[in-house]
């Protein structure tokens, strides 16, 4: 390890954190985003869950280079690209976290809400959907840091990320900057997964008191 | 007033949960839907709030078609609770019991200060109104649902086996506890349960379902006990149905014997001087401590105190005049002397009962019962062209002005 080489590239180092940061978290949230209503309709319509979850499980199996390359032709060598292929994995863990969630909700919370008076829409979104917090955060955990980790493989078809210091630390035969990469995406996931377990925290206090 | 006029359900399979249902829920009173499990009780309580849809036939709300309403506004209207509670678990005990007011339009602060009424209405502390529904007891459970249910002030209350899953004796004073509030609150309760024994103690009338949906016998619970309409209800109501009757026949005209009852400071020689089998011994302050059989005293000199002669244990005395039947005679069975103590509400002796005055005061009662029966049944036309429901009890007449203001 040669620990000078960090301070020195301290720009550098930041500005792919930065990048890779971004391209974690933007697609977990778009693809939150996408999935509560796939989720919803997944839970609400008995038929709607097979094809939905058969889907989201093909492309879960898809290589991430593999989709990284299919999209070329349409979004190019670009930042959406990869935002657009993370967004697709990011539906695959939370859609079915969505649905699990709203389904775990205990029938007779469900059908008191009913018998109280609560619209359809008003029921989902003021009791159903707070219930499946927790199950929705969890999902969404997954997605944001194994989207923060596929980032890096981003670096593959040129779009900037921490995986640059692995690529580039491979070709000059230099492991610091490959440890270095290395352990700030881990340090990045593990802060990503922490503000949401806060997030959680917050937003379910009911739980948190037990 | 709700009204089943001819309800039937049946499911796609085929299966008849309700068949050809006529019913009457008076206002004010509570209605007990009491059968074995699958025979359509909770099938046609859900009706009322249109958590089912009847197949046939139609159910009135004080003479509106239940089908006719817009459903979340009928609900908000009516009060709604089950076995499992179905509070909220994201939501503070306060925030449960102000949902309907909240949906109402009441701004949250105020549905809070409601929801402080209703903690207070159900006997609970209002210290529990910050917690969570998972951080109560059961029975804590049960009464946030009701007074969840009460919070809007529906004037109908609906209740599914509330107070199935807890222990009995939570449950008993659960039982208790909604007495109390209808003596209060005057609600037309329709309240479902497997448990004839609750359906006894809670209704005004009860309605008994055979399996597949059919009546077997609406009555008032004395009725049902003291002429089931077939051996179906005969069997239902239990085997010691007759016992269970008395519960319903009161203790305050009944005259005790107070020949038998000496305080400890008598002579023995007065004991056996009264030539009875068994002597019932007070202490200083009237309270029952014992029996001595006559036998016994023959072993003492005659001028000794009675309270210095080994006593049988009483068993359980009974509140004379606030205590049933049921209870004197369970307190002369338990009694060594073969009678009951009574006592007042500060405990002191105010007599004994034996075997044969309980006998007497049951055909009293059954032959002032039968004769009540008949003018009611007589008088059944005229009094349901009454209107008792103009009568508004304070409570809620208070809490009505208040949702005028809303």
């Amino acid at each position: 390890m040669i620990w000078s080489w960090i301070p020195g590239n301290g720009a550098l180092i930041w500005q792919l954190t930065y990048e890779n940061a971004y391209l974690g978290v933007v697609p977990a949230l778009i693809g939150l985003v996408i999935s509560l209503p796939l989720g919803v309709a997944a839970a609400r319509w008995r038929w709607v869950q097979p094809p939905v979850l058969t889907v989201v499980n093909v492309i879960y199996a898809i290589p991430a280079l593999a989709l990284f390359i299919a999209l070329i032709p349409s979004l190019g060598l670009t930042d959406t690209n990869v935002v657009v292929a993370l967004t697709l994995y990011s539906l695959c863990v939370i859609t079915p976290n969505v649905a699990a969630g709203l389904r775990a909700v205990p029938p007779p919370v469900r059908q008191a809400a009913t018998a109280m008076g609560f619209g359809a829409a008003r029921r989902l979104l003021t009791v159903e959907l707070p219930l499946a917090g927790p199950v929705i955060i969890a999902g969404l955990r997954v997605a944001v840091v194994s989207g923060i980790s596929l980032a890096s493989v981003g670096q593959l078809i040129g779009v900037a990320s921490l995986g640059y210091l692995f690529i580039d630390g491979e070709q000059r035969s230099f492991p610091t900057e490959i440890y270095t990469g290395l352990v700030l995406v881990i340090a990045l996931a593990l802060a990503c997964d922490l503000v949401l377990i806060g997030v959680r925290r917050v937003l379910t206090p009911w739980g948190a008191l037990s | 007033m709700i009204t089943f006029e001819r309800v039937t359900k049946r499911y796609p399979d085929g299966t008849t949960a309700v068949d050809k249902l006529d019913l009457e829920v008076p206002d004010g009173k509570t209605m007990v839907l009491v059968g074995p499990s699958g025979c359509g009780k909770t099938t046609s309580l859900r009706m009322i709030n249109r958590l089912v849809e009847p197949t046939e036939g139609r159910i009135l709300l004080d003479g509106k078609d239940v089908q006719q309403e817009n459903p979340a506004r009928l609900r908000r209207g009516i009060g709604y609770v089950i076995q499992q509670t179905g509070l909220f678990p994201h939501r503070t005990v306060e925030d449960n019991i102000g949902t309907v007011p909240v949906l109402n339009g009441w701004r949250r602060s105020r549905a809070r200060g409601r929801a402080r009424e209703l903690l207070e209405l159900v006997g609970l502390d209002a210290s529990l109104a910050k917690r969570y529904p998972h951080q109560l007891s059961g029975g804590q459970q049960q009464r946030v649902g009701v007074a969840r249910a009460l919070a809007a002030d529906p004037p109908v209350l609906l209740m599914d086996e509330p107070f199935s899953a807890v222990d009995p004796v939570v449950r008993a004073s659960l039982q208790d506890e909604l007495l109390r509030l209808q003596d209060e609150l005057r609600k037309t309760v329709v309240l479902v349960t497997h448990d004839i024994e609750e359906a006894i103690k809670v209704g005004d009338v009860v309605a008994l379902y055979q399996p597949h949906g059919r009546l077997a016998q609406v009555d008032s619970p004395e009725r049902l006990l003291a002429a089931p309409a077939d051996d179906y209800v005969a069997g239902f109501v239990g085997f010691d149905r007759g016992i269970r009757r008395l519960s319903f026949y009161g203790t305050a005209d009944l005259d005790l014997r107070t020949e038998p009852v000496l305080g400890g400071d008598a002579t023995v020689a007065k004991a056996a001087a009264t030539g009875l089998p068994w002597v019932l011994v007070t202490d200083g302050d009237g309270h029952p401590r014992g029996w001595v059989p006559a036998h016994r005293l023959s072993a003492y000199p005659g001028d000794a105190p009675l309270a210095g002669v080994p006593l049988d244990g009483h068993g359980h005395a009974f509140t004379a005049g606030t205590d049933s039947l049921r209870a004197a005679l369970d307190a002369a069975v338990l009694s060594p002397a073969g009678q009951a103590v009574g006592v007042d509400g500060a405990g002191q002796v105010k007599g004994v009962l034996g075997y044969d005055q309980i006998r007497a005061a049951v055909q009293a009662a059954e032959t002032q019962a039968a004769a009540s029966h008949a003018a009611r049944t007589q008088a059944a036309g005229t009094q349901a062209a009454g209107s008792p429901a103009s009568e508004v009890p304070p409570a809620e007449a208070d809490l009505a002005a208040e949702g005028d203001r809303s």
